[in-house]
């Protein structure tokens, strides 16, 4: 077993590398950072004297030598951009983004478990078709859509919720947290919402799926010959065999939650590390896009790790196939 | 006789589900209307000529100040907004047939062969598969993009763009059915017959071809079908940040990214056409899909 | 419409109960695209630094609400006697925010500072020879050359105090890490920092010490950048914020329509243009022509200008917002030539007449290449551009982008015709002349914009006499030459003024001025 966390450790740092390889070669092609940098009246002669200082006119392996070095040694460097160091700028988003999924994520179970969970109970009720098709209708509207419809709808005209950001936040030691005040909650239901859309259709379409496949398995049905009640049955015993799948695959979609929150965090100006993102490619900030693709690759191999972890101890079979 | 049953089954099935049948015949229309468009289309989106700024704002026919033929009004360049979208459901059914159909291939292949040779070949598929899962859709389009501008020259570029994006789309897809392809694999080789073929001594291509591939394909085709609808939202999306596709080769995508300027303006049918249109073809097909995991899963019946 | 509206008001009221801080009066909330990249005045010379700083540093001179040059660090001013050059008389008993004195000292550290190498508005400084501190409350400016707009063209230039950047290491801008000044200031304007939350939020409060009578009554001002446009009016429709500044053309009949909003609208000075590849033996992008280019030959210049409908764009893509532009810059703005206020008309009968005269009766195929992040509406003009040149038997490949790639690809010479937009800094004709129609001269900075190199041996000989021209109407005969070549040689096709709209809550007074600059002391609450 530590043999094989071990070696998932090993690849994982060569994954950490490939991505950093991959987001730092792309940065050559988004753009000149230094027009960005510069107002118009800014002679050539200086915009080649700033190109120089920054070493973009270093061969393209001295370039990724330098970011990987530096970031191996916890250099993550300077934003062209604010001329912030980028860590603290990625480290102050990083609170933002992770409760912007975890509530989304949360809205997604606690409104996706019940639905499915409903659906699978009866699966021929007029309700269960509604649920089925809205949230079909649901999953085909561009995210961005949604995004700004639930704003119009609920910021504009009906006034419930704030259109932008975070509302009142509080500091936690270095976290700054929004779940802790009215204001917070109200300014993040939206965002959340708007990104748990799609968690929550496949969230309630796996429970769904697993718990009619349990419901025909045959200790449920020696279960009911037994006489345990319906509630009992579906509750504890079917509800509970879903779970492990369920759990497995929302965890695995968390990565891509964190992910899609660029969308809607640029829809909201929700001030995460997707907008800062965003902002950066506009202003071809290299240093900042880089980190970012090496921290979200980070939550990946890191869930990915989790997970692998989990079905070795769930599955048997596994754990010989990869040991040997 | 018998072969004969089995085959017809999906058939009746599908007779007797009236939601498939309205998807099946909505996204027939669809594609038809796309397929056929340069025959029906009012103008053409792409010849400049064809149209004309003078047109432009109208609202549909019902609406004061709209006139035939733009049943539908026009966008702000004049174009007919039945015409765009046409071409538009077009492009975004080309993106996305192409994108689904190159990642089923790649993911498919990867998989199966990572789920049959096993260990360190497994070992380096998954990992590049996480690799790109920790790349996420939007940044694969960015990677691909970027590395076409490094590469292509500057006036072929712009040809290429929708290549690059089906490109993008297919690396953010293919890791599903790599996954699925996998994970079946492993079940299947556990069975006797698989056991059986290679006991025998039969070639490996064989055995995954003929043997564990017929086998897998009820899920993949589902999985086809949700990333067929993933791939069209996905250019969508892409287009929204702005890093898809211009506006003078506009898909459904680019269609909704413009319109989403006229949101409060008042011009509602600019977004709200190619919205309509894109959600109504992304259901359609989506239900289609669900059929189709119905009849490849009956225990779900 | 009543009946949302009523709703509406319950709801917010019942919001208003639960928001844990009521709005005060005078706090003023507002949002923009793009937040100011860093708070050090002389790091990065763009709109929106330089805007964002205004309302905390001051310059000698500063730009009232008609854009026209007041006293502001300096009392008065006037040319030197025997030498090239102004003397500045500074204005005595003016604090900085953290309580020191102003002094010439402070001025000349600025210089300094400001002109080094490590500074993005360097060229503002590029006449001055040498800078020389009289006494306490007078400094000189030399210059190589008479300079007689001297002092407008250094509005921007920004006065931070010399003790405490030095005290704080930040005798220099920041180039590629920060300093001090990069998250701090301490200027001598109407506000000063409250808190700075880089890309989220920013706080302005008002400085005690200011010299000047404040007219504005905010005690607090919250700037939030919103990228996304309709979140941006979302914001300020639904009441969290007080002003946005731009709001998107077609969404100004949907904030007049509501009750308790304004729209406030007006012209910027910056000039939509078409500029061709002059110096281009060929033509890049063309599948027909592949030997030459075709637009050196200035009847093809002059169809291109005759294809464009102009007012047709207005009313469609501008909801009749925009005034077609004739020159370079917008009337009003010094050196603008009367005397060729003119365009050259839309015409594709004699636009077709000129290609075939050409040589090209069929017309040909080109690329232009257009920007669809950077002006109001940009892509949809060069598309409606390109539809427009098509009538007429120009094919234009359209190709689009977003800024970031489009300059280096202009600096690279790859493209046929462009789109460009141009906002004089100076507010004076000699800008563009300087940066758009001189020949490209690296060495002496010149024509540094003029991509596609339009060159002029009259023009070139104009400029340097227009700079050091001190009688008005003299310099404005030699402008009005300048602009009648550039009209007839069709150097560029001047489109229209780019239209500033911003939006507000009624209750709020504000100036907009020309360059789009946000003066908060010139807000009042009611």
């Amino acid at each position: 077993m530590a043999y094989f966390i071990l070696k998932r450790l090993v690849q994982s740092v060569f994954v950490m590398l490939a991505v950093a390889f991959l987001a730092f070669s792309l940065f050559r092609f988004v753009g000149d950072p230094v027009s960005q940098m510069t107002g118009v009246e800014t002679s050539i002669e200086d915009q080649e004297r700033l190109r120089e200082d920054l070493g973009l006119n270093d061969p393209f392996v001295v370039q990724f030598a330098r970011f990987t070095g530096d970031l191996v040694r916890g250099d993550f460097g300077f934003s062209y951009r604010t001329r912030q160091p980028v860590a603290e700028m990625i480290a102050d988003r990083i609170p933002a983004t992770l409760e912007l999924g975890v509530v989304a994520l949360l809205i997604s179970l606690i409104v996706g478990i019940p639905a499915g969970v409903y659906t699978a109970l009866r699966p021929r009720g007029a309700l269960t078709q509604t649920i089925l098709l809205t949230t079909l209708v649901g999953v085909s509207i561009p995210t961005f859509v949604i995004g700004i419809l639930l704003i119009f709808l609920f910021g504009v005209q009906l006034g419930w919720f704030p259109t932008f950001g975070r509302g009142g936040t509080v500091q936690i030691g270095g976290w700054e947290s929004s779940l802790f005040t009215l204001d917070g909650w109200r300014a993040i239901l939206l965002p959340a919402v708007t990104l748990g859309v799609y968690q929550l259709t496949l969230t309630m379409r796996l429970v769904r799926a697993e718990m009619m496949e349990v419901l025909r398995s045959d200790y449920i049905r020696f279960a009911t010959a037994r006489g345990v009640p319906y509630r009992s049955l579906y509750y504890r015993h079917a509800l509970s065999n879903t779970m492990i799948p369920v759990i497995t695959i929302i965890g695995l979609q968390f990565g891509g939650v964190i992910a899609f929150s660029i969308v809607t965090e640029s829809v909201f100006q929700w001030p995460g590390m997707g907008l800062l993102f965003l902002e950066s490619i506009r202003f071809v900030d290299i240093p900042v896009m880089g980190v970012y693709l090496v921290v979200i690759a980070f939550f990946f191999v890191l869930v990915n790790l989790i997970v692998d972890l989990l079905y070795v101890a769930i599955d048997p079979r596994l754990r010989i196939r990869d040991l040997a | 006789m018998w072969a004969f049953i089995k085959r017809s089954e999906p058939l009746w099935l599908f007779v007797h589900s009236p939601a498939a049948i309205i998807a099946a015949i909505l996204a027939l229309t669809i594609i038809c209307g796309a397929a056929f468009a340069p025959w029906i289309a009012l103008n053409n989106p792409y010849d400049l000529a064809s149209f004309s700024l003078m047109d432009g704002l109208l609202p549909p026919v019902w609406q004061e100040g709209g006139r035939a033929p733009f049943w539908l009004g026009t966008d702000d360049q004049g174009r007919d907004m039945i015409s765009s979208i046409l071409y538009g459901a077009r492009l975004s059914l080309m993106i996305g047939l192409a994108a689904m159909a190159i990642a089923t291939v790649l993911g498919v292949g990867l998989g199966l062969a990572a789920g049959y040779i096993g260990g360190r070949f497994d070992a380096v598929v998954m990992r590049i598969a996480d690799v790109q899962l920790a790349l996420p859709a939007i940044l694969t389009a960015l990677l691909i993009d970027g590395i076409a501008r490094g590469v292509l020259p500057t006036d072929v570029q712009q040809e290429f763009r929708v290549v690059v994006l089906t490109l993008a789309i297919a690396l953010s897809l293919w890791v599903n059915f790599a996954r699925t392809a996998r994970a079946s694999t492993f079940v299947e080789m556990n069975k006797d017959y698989v056991q059986a073929a290679m006991i025998q001594g039969q070639h490996p291509l064989r055995v995954m071809f003929i043997h564990i591939l017929p086998n897998i394909l009820g899920p993949l085709l589902v999985i086809m079908t949700v990333d067929l609808a993933s791939a069209i939202l996905l250019e969508a999306t892409l287009s929204f940040l702005g890093i898809g596709l211009p506006a003078d080769s506009p898909s459904l995508g680019t269609l909704i990214r413009i319109g989403m300027q006229f949101l409060l303006s008042g011009e509602w049918w600019i977004l709200w056409v190619p919205s309509i249109f894109l959600v109504l073809l992304v259901v359609s097909i989506n239900i289609l899909g669900d059929f189709l995991r119905d009849v490849f899963n009956p225990r779900l019946r | 419409m009543g009946y949302t509206s009523t709703l509406r008001a319950s709801v917010m009221g019942a919001a208003l109960v639960a928001a844990s801080v009521p709005a005060s009066a005078e706090t003023f909330r507002w949002a923009s695209g793009t937040d100011p990249q860093t708070m050090d005045p002389h790091a990065v010379s763009s709109a929106p630094v330089l805007s964002f700083l205004n309302n905390i540093y001051e310059g000698l001179v500063r730009r009232d609400r008609d854009m026209s040059i007041e006293p502001s660090l300096a009392t008065s001013w006037a040319p030197l006697d025997g030498e090239n050059g102004w003397r500045f008389n500074l204005r005595e008993g003016v604090t900085f925010q953290d309580g020191a004195a102003f002094t010439a000292e402070d001025v000349f550290f600025s210089y300094q500072r400001a002109a080094s190498e490590a500074s993005d508005v360097r060229s503002w400084f590029a006449p001055v020879s040498e800078v020389r501190v009289v006494d306490d409350f007078t400094i000189d400016f030399v210059t190589t050359a008479p300079n007689p707009l001297f002092p407008d063209s250094i509005a921007n230039f920004m006065i931070l105090d010399k003790g405490w950047a030095e005290a704080n290491d930040a005798a220099l801008p920041a180039r590629d890490a920060e300093n001090f000044a990069t998250l701090n200031v301490n200027g001598t304007g109407a506000f000063t920092l409250g808190a700075r939350d880089p890309g989220v939020r920013t706080t302005l409060v008002p400085h005690e010490g200011w010299w000047d009578t404040p007219e504005h009554n905010v005690t607090e001002g919250i700037f939030t950048p919103i990228g996304n446009a309709a979140t941006g009016l979302a914001a300020l429709l639904s009441g969290d914020i007080d002003f946005i500044q731009p709001i998107p053309l077609q969404d100004i009949a949907q904030v007049e329509s509501r009750e308790g909003f304004q729209v406030l609208e007006g012209i910027e000075t910056r000039v939509i243009m078409f500029g061709f590849g002059h110096e281009h033996d060929r033509l890049l992008y063309s599948s027909d022509v592949t030997d030459a280019n075709p637009f050196q030959d200035v009847r093809v210049r002059l169809a291109a200008a005759h294809a464009i409908d102009v007012d047709t764009m207005n009313r469609v893509i501008f909801r009749d917002k925009v005034d077609p532009a004739s020159q370079l810059v917008p009337a009003g703005i010094s050196g603008y030539s009367e005397a060729n206020s003119a365009r050259i008309p839309y015409d594709p009968d004699r636009a077709r007449e000129l290609l075939a005269e050409a040589g090209y009766p069929d017309g040909f195929s080109f690329g232009l290449k257009c920007t669809n992040d950077r002006y109001i509406n940009d892509e949809a003009v060069c598309r409606a551009a390109a539809s427009m040149f098509a009538a007429v038997g120009l094919n234009a490949e359209l190709s689009t982008g977003p800024v970031r790639d489009y300059w280096p690809q202009l600096r690279e010479d790859d493209f046929d015709m462009y789109l460009l937009g141009w906002s004089p800094g100076t507010f004076d004709m000699e800008h563009p002349i300087r940066f758009l129609k001189h020949s490209q001269d690296d060495e002496r900075r010149l024509g540094s914009w003029n991509f596609g190199n339009f060159s002029n041996a009259r023009v070139d000989e104009l400029l340097p006499m227009i700079q050091q021209e001190l009688d008005p109407a003299a310099r404005q005969a030699m402008i009005d030459e300048v602009v009648a070549i550039s009209q007839q040689e069709v150097a560029y096709i001047p489109l229209y003024v780019q239209p500033l709209i911003w939006a507000a809550k009624d209750n709020v007074d504000l100036t907009q001025r020309a360059d789009n600059f946000f003066m908060l002391r010139w807000v009042t609450v009611n």
